[in-house]
C-alpha cells in the first residue's frame, strides 16, 4: 500500500478498443497509454471521434457492444480497495460496482442524460450514498443536503425535493457533481463538462470542480476539445488524434512548446491564435 | 473597416431602432391571463454598415438569436423598426411590411442556422435544398437552375455531384456548407448568421469562418454574426455589440470591446473566457461578480 502511494493512481497501458458493426471493424482507440497521479488533472483533449470518450468510457468499463476492449490495461491503483485491473474484470464483477460512482465517478456533457426525470434530486444522490455507503436513509439525506450546499444550489433543503426540469442547466450539472462527488471517488471522470453551458457557468462550475477537487484530493480526468479550458484546469495533456495520443506531457510545455504537428495545427486552428483573415 | 457604418451613399444597409420583442406569460387554466411579460429584447439599436460584420454575442436567454429572428421577421417584433436597403436604392421598414410584401425582400436577407442536422431537410437532396429559394422566388428553373446551383456548390468548397445526395452524406462542416449555399445562392445583401460554426470543431470551425470571410470580400455581403463564443467574434467581427437580459449593454470596435470593455458585465463576460495560455489565468469567481451586478440593476 505505500509503495502504491507514489505510484500513478491509474495507468492505462496500449488501450485498444474496436466496434464490430456488420460493416466491419471500426478501431476506436489503438494502442492509448497514459497515467493520472493521485489529485492531479489530466486533460484528454482532441477532436470528434477522436477517441478521447471512448477511453473515457473504458475505465469505467461502459463501452457497449458492439464495442468491445480488444486489448491492454486499465490499472487503478486505490487506496481503498487495493490495485484493481479494470480491463479484466467481468461485467458481473461485484468489484465493478464498486468502482462505479464509488472509487470512480463520472459526470456527463449533457446533465439531463445523467438525471432521472422522474426522481427528486435528492432521492438521486441519497440513491448513490446508500449504494456505496452503509449509512442510514435519515444521515444519507443529511449528507445529501450538505453536498447540495457545497456545491452551490441556493437553499439546499428545498433543492432536495425539486426535479431535474426544475433547474437551469447550470444547476443540473452542480447536481451531477455533487452526485459524482458524494461518494468521495479517487478519480473523477469529467466528460466535456461545461460544453453545453455558457461560459460564466461554465467558470463557476470549472471552479466548483476545482475546489472540490482540492478538497477531497481526487485526481480528475478531463475530456475536452477545449484548449482553454485544458490550459486552466489541468496540470497534464494528452492530445488525441483517430485512437491514439500523438502528444503528451505537463500543459505548459504542450501548449506553448507543442511538438507534434497535428498539436500545432490544432493551437494555431484556435480563433484567438488566428491573425484576422 | 473600423468604425465606418455608412454605406457608398451614406446611409447604412440596415438600421435597427428600438426593437422590441415580449413574450407574454399566461396563467394555466381555462381562462388564460396575462401573468407577466418576458422582455426578451428590449428597446435594441444598431446600424450595420454594406460590407460590415457585426457581432451578436451574449449568453443563453440575452436576446440575441431573438434580435437576429425579429430583423428577420421569422418572428414578429412588439415594436421599433428595421429599415433595410434595398439593393435598388429603396429604403424600407421590414417591421411594417405584410407577408406577401416581405416575400420579394426576403431573397436579399438571408439566414445561416446553428444545427447543421436539423436545418436541412433530411428527405431533400442537397441539389433541392440549396435550389430551393431560386424555385420559391421563381427565379430559376430547368438547366439554369441546376447550373446555379452547380456553380454555388463549388463556390463555397463542394463539388456540383454533391448535389445528388442527401444531407446525411456530410460531415457537420460540409453541412454547415450547403446551409452557407442556400444563403449565398439568393445573391443576398446580407445574411444573418445565428451560431453558425458553435457546433464544429476547431479545426473545421476556422475554415468555415475563412470561406466566410473570403465570400464576404468577393460578394461585399455584410454579416450580422449572433454568437457566443467571444474568441470566434475577436476574429471575425468589425464591431460587436454585447447583450444581456435583452439589451445591448455595449457596442463598440471589436478591439475596443476587447482591449477597454467598459460595461461592468462586459468586464464580466471577458474575463471568464479561459485562456489558452496557462500563464493567463480565468477568472473563477464571475458567480458573485454577476450576483452583484444582479442587485446593482435591482436597486
Amino acid at each position: 500500500m505505500s509503495e502504491s502511494a507514489e505510484k500513478p493512481l491509474l495507468e492505462v497501458r496500449d488501450l485498444a478498443v474496436s466496434f464490430f458493426t456488420p460493416d466491419g471493424v471500426v478501431s476506436a482507440v489503438q494502442g492509448v497509454s497514459f497515467a493520472i497521479g493521485r489529485g492531479r488533472t489530466l486533460a484528454l483533449v482532441g477532436e470528434s471521434g477522436s477517441g478521447k470518450t471512448v477511453t473515457a468510457y473504458s475505465i469505467l468499463r461502459l463501452i457497449q457492444p458492439p464495442g468491445r476492449i480488444t486489448g491492454g490495461r486499465i490499472l487503478l491503483r486505490s487506496a481503498r480497495a487495493g490495485d484493481i485491473e479494470l480491463a479484466d474484470l467481468g461485467e458481473e464483477d461485484e468489484l465493478l460496482y464498486r468502482v462505479r460512482g464509488g472509487l470512480v465517478s463520472m459526470i456527463f456533457q449533457e446533465p439531463m442524460t445523467a438525471l432521472s426525470p422522474v426522481h427528486t434530486v435528492g432521492s438521486q444522490i441519497a440513491e448513490a450514498i446508500l449504494l456505496h455507503q452503509k449509512r442510514t436513509v435519515k444521515e444519507a439525506r443529511e449528507l445529501t443536503i450538505e453536498m447540495l450546499g457545497k456545491v452551490g444550489m441556493p437553499l439546499p433543503s428545498v433543492c432536495y425535493y425539486q426535479y431535474p426540469h426544475e433547474l437551469s442547466g447550470g444547476m443540473r450539472q452542480r447536481v451531477v457533481i455533487a452526485m459524482a462527488l458524494v461518494c468521495k471517488p479517487e478519480l473523477l471522470i469529467a466528460d466535456e463538462p461545461t460544453t453545453a453551458l455558457d461560459v460564466t457557468i461554465q467558470a463557476q462550475i470549472l471552479g466548483l470542480i476545482k475546489t472540490l477537487q482540492r478538497e477531497l484530493g481526487c485526481a480528475v480526468l478531463l475530456i475536452t476539445h477545449d484548449f482553454g479550458v485544458v490550459a486552466q484546469m489541468a496540470d497534464d495533456v494528452a492530445v488525441m488524434h483517430r485512437g491514439i495520443v500523438v502528444e503528451s506531457g505537463d500543459v505548459r510545455s504542450v501548449l506553448k512548446a507543442p511538438q507534434h504537428a497535428y498539436t500545432r495545427s490544432l493551437l494555431d486552428a484556435l480563433p484567438s491564435r488566428r491573425r484576422p483573415a | 473597416m473600423t468604425g465606418g457604418t455608412e454605406g457608398m451613399d451614406g446611409r447604412p444597409l440596415l438600421s435597427v431602432r428600438g426593437l422590441t420583442k415580449h413574450f407574454p406569460v399566461m396563467s394555466r387554466g381555462f381562462r388564460r391571463s396575462v401573468l407577466a411579460t418576458v422582455k426578451a429584447v428590449d428597446a435594441v439599436s444598431f446600424e450595420l454598415a454594406a460590407g460590415e460584420t457585426l457581432g451578436l454575442v451574449g449568453e443563453s436567454g440575452s436576446g440575441k438569436t431573438t434580435t437576429a429572428r425579429c430583423i428577420l421577421r421569422a418572428i414578429d417584433p412588439t415594436a421599433g423598426s428595421v429599415m433595410f436597403r434595398l439593393p435598388d436604392g429603396r429604403t424600407v421598414d421590414l417591421v411594417k411590411l405584410t407577408g406577401g410584401e416581405l416575400k420579394p425582400i426576403r431573397q436579399h436577407a438571408q439566414m445561416v442556422f446553428q444545427d447543421p442536422v436539423s436545418s436541412l431537410n433530411p428527405r431533400m437532396t442537397v441539389g433541392d435544398i440549396v435550389g430551393e429559394p431560386l424555385v420559391i422566388h421563381r427565379l430559376a428553373r430547368g438547366e439554369e437552375l441546376a447550373g446555379r446551383v452547380a456553380e454555388v456548390l463549388v463556390r463555397v468548397g463542394l463539388q456540383p455531384e454533391h448535389s445528388r445526395r442527401y444531407p446525411h452524406a456530410f460531415s457537420g462542416g460540409q453541412r454547415q456548407r450547403i446551409g452557407i449555399a442556400r444563403a449565398l445562392i439568393m445573391q443576398p445583401s446580407l445574411i444573418v448568421c445565428d451560431e453558425a460554426t458553435s457546433a464544429l470543431d476547431v479545426s473545421v470551425q476556422a475554415q468555415v469562418l475563412d470561406l466566410l470571410k473570403e465570400l464576404q470580400r468577393e460578394f461585399r455581403l455584410t454579416y450580422l454574426f449572433v454568437a457566443h463564443n467571444l474568441d470566434v467574434v475577436r476574429n471575425f467581427c468589425d464591431r460587436v455589440a454585447v447583450m444581456r437580459k435583452g439589451r445591448i449593454v455595449e457596442l463598440a470596435p471589436t478591439a475596443r470591446i476587447f482591449s477597454d470593455p467598459q460595461h461592468a458585465y462586459t468586464k464580466i463576460l471577458l474575463s471568464a473566457v479561459p485562456s489558452p495560455d496557462p500563464d493567463v489565468r480565468m477568472n473563477f469567481n464571475v458567480g458573485d461578480e454577476l450576483a452583484k451586478l444582479d442587485a446593482a440593476d435591482q436597486s
